[in-house]
C-alpha cells in the first residue's frame, strides 16, 4: 500500500483553481473552473458550461452547484472527451 | 477605496475583511446576497430573482421571483421560498469572472 494516500476530498482540493468536469446523477454535466467546495462537495464554479443532453449547452458566469446530485468529478476535463475517444488512443 | 481622510483605520479594515472575495460555498453566498440570481431546480424549472437569503440547507428566499421557461417569464411570483433539497444550482447573473 502506498504511504502517499490521497483522500478523495484532497483530490478535489488539488483541483481548486483549475478546470474540472462534473457529471451529475441524471446525466447532466458541468464544466468550469473550481473556485471552492465544502464537506458536502457543494462546489463554486466559474465560467461554467451546463451541458444538458436534452436542452443543449448554457453558459453561466458563476454558480454554486448543489453537491447532492454530483456523481463524478474529472480534473482537467472539458466535457469533450468520450469513452470512444479514449479507446482509440 | 481609502475614503478615510483622517487615517484612523480599524473600521475600514473590518469592512475590507467583509468584502474580500471568498470562494467557498458559504463565502460565495454571502457575496451574492441581494444580487440577481438564477436558481435551477433538479426538475429543470428555472427561477430568477433577487437573492434575499440562504441557509445551510440551501433553502432560498427570492424577491421579485419570476419563473422562466425557454427564456420567457411564465409566472411572476413576487417573494418566494424555495426548499433547498430541490435546488440544482444558484447562478450569480452579474458575477465578474476571471479575477
Amino acid at each position: 500500500m502506498s504511504l502517499e494516500q490521497l483522500l478523495p476530498l484532497e483530490l478535489i482540493d488539488k483541483c481548486v483553481g483549475s478546470q474540472i468536469w462534473v457529471i451529475m446523477n441524471g446525466g447532466k454535466e458541468f464544466t468550469g473552473k473550481l473556485l471552492g467546495f465544502d464537506d458536502y462537495v457543494n462546489m463554486v464554479l466559474e465560467d461554467v458550461t451546463e451541458i444538458d443532453p436534452v436542452e443543449g449547452n448554457v453558459k453561466l458566469p458563476k454558480i454554486l452547484l448543489n453537491g447532492n446530485n454530483i456523481c463524478m468529478m474529472v480534473p482537467g476535463g472539458d466535457g469533450t472527451s468520450t469513452f470512444e475517444d479514449d479507446m482509440e488512443e | 477605496m481609502s475614503g478615510n481622510v483622517n487615517g484612523s483605520g480599524p473600521v475600514l479594515a473590518d469592512f475590507n475583511q467583509a468584502v474580500r472575495p471568498t470562494s467557498d460555498p458559504s463565502g460565495f453566498l454571502s457575496e451574492i446576497l441581494g444580487a440577481p440570481v438564477t436558481v435551477k431546480l433538479n426538475s429543470g424549472i428555472v427561477f430568477k430573482g433577487d437573492l434575499q437569503s440562504v441557509d445551510g440547507y440551501m433553502n432560498i428566499a427570492l424577491e421579485r421571483c419570476r419563473e422562466v421557461l425557454n427564456g420567457k417569464v411564465i409566472h411572476n411570483w413576487g417573494d418566494a421560498f424555495i426548499r433547498g433539497n430541490n435546488v440544482s444550482y444558484v447562478c450569480a447573473d452579474n458575477a465578474i469572472t476571471g479575477r
